[in-house]
């Protein structure tokens, strides 16, 4: 029997809804839909995907605003694109956000600070359109202790906060989430731009919080008091994800193990230690009572003497998290030896192509490979992975469908046959790490790789290319990847042909981000019209012009068209990094000094 | 010998050579890069993203390769580090374990090697060589292509840093000593 919600009609909670309501006021004398409201908004609240609501929201009123109503998640991919004052406008009942900033290369140093990304105005806003609002997922965003500090005070009911990738706040904003948030579920900090000024904040947590589900501080490095850590552990029975950081010693996780049996995923500290007496023996049983783990992560500093310590759970790992661990080739092999179950798996291409053999052979329901390059800025260590080791695991592990690969040679011919051998890719991103490299056997450019890629695995949804690149490569991905929404280019292309090719030929694409080619303003304007349908696009250092990017603004209003000037400013009719997003909040107006919205 | 490497393949001009403040002709920017501490310069080239300075041969292209920031930087401060474990044998039911660690990787003992003249710096494993002489011998081989060396490397002497941060001439210590202490290596001109 649905409910009814009396208060559906009559609460007002933000202005701005009024509105809407006398829309629905309409609607229901001259309804077509035979189902109650209640009917169909109860219906409707169990559909999760955003996509999904979308088009629910597309069919008629009726649906467009039952689905307004029931929603309680919002995914906002470029916090540009719409301003918080709309957000809090049409989705009245909101208690989980998960909003992006900024373009993803500025993880890799590509956009200056106070670019902008500010989450605070959108916490004032959701201060008072969702008082209940429980969970906050950020990526990329600029957060300040300031924000945390209000976040933590302003939502009494706030359960999950999780930053990945955000920078501007300190150790400081974290006091103030243990502190004051005391229904908190989830705590997951990631890969930050923190201020870490020491551990205190985790003795910041009140005696009376039992519920953490999620603690993440992998990534922080200062030294938390043990004692705080230990009791937080034992009095919180819900436990299921744990990271600790590198300062947690081998003797201080197993004890916290003791506490924690009920551990689905554990991030450990570091993973050796010296001690007198027979450390294997020490920490045999550690995990022995962990029988519901099926992620390891952390293993820093892991020698071959220890990693036995995890055998025992192998067989149930279903994720391993190697990228911190300079293991060799056959010590992963070892370790992999145990690990049957494994799906995903992230290495450091320490283990070289002989533990690419060893993934091969002992996981063969493997989906998901990265390999990050231990020694990325020496070019002349002949050390790393290369084709030969891709090729290895493609043979072993035909489920594979999300790769992550750096290495310093490839061959056209290795890429097609790991096409052929895993053709339900939909995520492959390839680095060849020098630029502009060929294949290192024929000399010729690594265009017929990435060819082979598109042809052969049309499920393909992200696609990342390297090497040295020509026109022809794009041509083949506007021809064949019919699916493609995300497409990542660096030193690559002839001529305008090639981002031609791709804006004219791939239907799905949302975002373009493109660095370092010889694509210019043709190229820019021949995109003209797919724009609105993506989510974004970069450009920088390339050949466009400011007057190509004035005339793209003038064309297309409901485009925001950002340039950042280059900071010596030395020629001002080059466009030296390009932004350009949809959006229906009008131009930003928080914009810096150097962004220049057109 | 000038150094003159593209980051182009040999007959394109995707990347225009830019006139420098005084007339001559910019270098292209260069395709390896070695990561130091040191000071960089600000580009002179058309496009913002390069950095290059021949003489220290500190180069780099800002954000690549596509790693994120925060996984560079744990890299980095892994490389400073050194664990040294003592040599220690343990008795097991399987037989005897002999562990000696003298660092992170330690299966190898990489360090890196200038020479002067050259741009680029290389790095090798030490454990590769077992003397002096077959250490210069390689490295006089590997720095050829670059500068001209008279056969037996009469030019150059074998200049080394020392853990402690001092430099020495090489040969002052015996060879396994040697490998143990070494941080870098540079190849002086006479």
């Amino acid at each position: 029997m649905p409910t009814m919600d009396p208060n559906r009609k009559k609460s007002k909670p933000v202005d701005l809804v009024d509105s809407v309501d006398s829309r629905v006021e309409l609607t229901e004398s001259t309804r077509s839909c035979p189902f109650p409201d209640e009917v169909l908004e109860r219906v409707l609240s169990l559909i999760d995907s955003h996509k999904d609501r979308s088009s629910v929201s597309l069919v008629c009123k009726d649906w467009y605003n039952a689905e307004r109503w029931s929603r309680r998640h919002v995914f906002i991919g470029n916090c540009y694109s719409v301003s918080p004052e709309i957000v809090a406008a049409r989705f009245p009942r909101i208690r989980s956000v998960t909003l992006k900033g900024k373009p993803r290369f500025s993880d890799f140093n590509l956009v200056p600070e106070d670019w902008g990304a500010d989450v605070h105005p959108w916490l004032s806003v959701f201060s008072s359109a969702y008082p209940f609002l429980e969970e906050l997922r950020l990526k990329r965003m600029a957060v300040s202790d300031e924000s945390l500090e209000f976040l933590a005070t302003s939502f009494h009911g706030f359960k999950a906060l999780s930053l990945l990738s955000c920078d501007g706040f300190s150790t400081d904003g974290l006091k103030a989430i243990a502190s004051h948030c005391k229904n908190l579920t989830e705590l997951d900090i990631q890969e930050n731009g923190i201020d870490d000024l020491g551990g205190h904040w985790l003795s910041c947590f009140p005696e009376s919080q039992t519920s953490l589900e999620v603690l993440n501080f992998a990534s922080l490095n200062s030294e938390v008091s043990f004692d705080a850590l230990e009791k937080l552990v034992s009095r919180c029975k819900s436990l299921r994800v744990l990271k600790l950081n590198r300062n947690i010693s081998l003797d201080q996780l197993q004890k916290l193990l003791l506490h924690c049996p009920q551990l689905m995923e554990l991030g450990t500290g570091t993973f050796m230690q010296e001690l007198i007496s027979g450390p294997v023996t020490e920490f045999k049983n550690m995990f022995s009572n962990c029988r519901k783990l099926v992620t390891v992560s952390g293993l820093w500093d892991a020698t071959p003497l220890y990693l036995p310590v995890i055998y025992p759970v192998c067989a149930s790992l279903t994720f391993l998290n190697l990228s911190y661990a300079t293991l060799q080739s056959s010590e992963l092999a070892n370790l992999l030896f145990h690990c049957r179950s494994l799906r995903r798996l992230w290495l450091l291409d320490t283990v070289g192509d002989k533990g690419l053999e060893a993934v091969g052979s002992c996981c063969p329901l493997l989906e998901e490979l990265r390999v990050f390059p231990a020694d990325p800025f020496d070019q002349e260590i002949f050390l790393g992975v290369t084709e030969s080791g891709f090729v290895s695991v493609s043979r072993g592990c035909p489920k594979l469908r999300h790769v992550l690969y750096f290495c310093r040679q490839m061959t056209n011919a290795a890429v097609a046959t790991i096409a052929r051998n895993c053709p339900d890719f939909t995520h492959f991103r390839l680095c060849i790490m020098n630029p502009g490299q060929p294949d290192y056997l024929t000399k010729e450019p690594m265009d017929e790789a990435f060819g082979a890629i598109v042809k052969t695995c049309t499920k393909l949804q992200r696609l990342a290319v390297s090497g040295l690149l020509t026109d022809r490569t794009f041509e083949y991905i506007g021809q064949h990847a019919k699916n493609m929404e995300t497409l990542s280019v660096a030193f690559a292309g002839n001529s305008d042909l090639g981002m031609e090719c791709v804006l004219k030929g791939c239907p799905k694409l949302r975002k373009l981000e493109i660095r370092d080619c010889p694509f210019g303003n043709a190229a820019l304007l021949s995109g003209l019209t797919k724009y609105e349908s993506m989510r974004s696009l970069w450009m920088s250092a390339c050949n466009v012009t400011m007057n190509a990017c004035r005339m793209l603004a003038k064309e297309k209003p409901r485009l925001n068209v950002e340039v950042m000037r280059d900071e010596e400013g030395s020629d001002d009719s080059q466009a030296h990094k390009v932004y350009v997003y949809r959006s229906v909040a009008g131009p930003r107006r928080d914009a810096p000094p150097f962004v220049l919205t057109l | 010998m000038e150094l003159e490497l593209s980051l182009s393949p040999p007959n394109q001009t995707r990347h225009p050579i830019k006139k420098s403040l005084h007339g001559d002709p910019c270098r292209f920017p260069l395709v390896s890069w070695n990561h130091d501490e040191d000071d960089q310069q600000p580009n002179t080239f058309f496009s913002g993203d390069y950095q290059q300075d021949l003489d220290d041969g500190v180069e780099g292209v800002i954000g690549w390769p596509p790693l994120h920031s925060w996984r560079k930087r744990m890299m980095e401060e892994n490389q400073h580090e050194r664990v040294e474990v003592v040599n220690r044998e343990e008795d097991h039911e399987e037989g005897e374990i002999n562990i000696n660690v003298m660092n992170r990787n330690y299966n190898e003992l990489f360090v890196k090697v200038k020479m002067d003249g050259v741009g680029i710096a290389r790095k090798i494993d030490l454990n590769a060589f077992h003397s002096y002489q077959t250490l210069t011998t390689a490295l006089i081989y590997m720095f050829d292509k670059y500068v001209e060396i008279e056969e037996d490397g009469a030019g150059y002497k074998l200049m080394y840093q020392h853990r402690d941060g001092h430099w020495h001439l090489g040969g002052d210590l015996p060879w396994e000593m040697f490998i143990r202490s070494v941080k870098r290596i540079q190849m002086v001109r006479n």
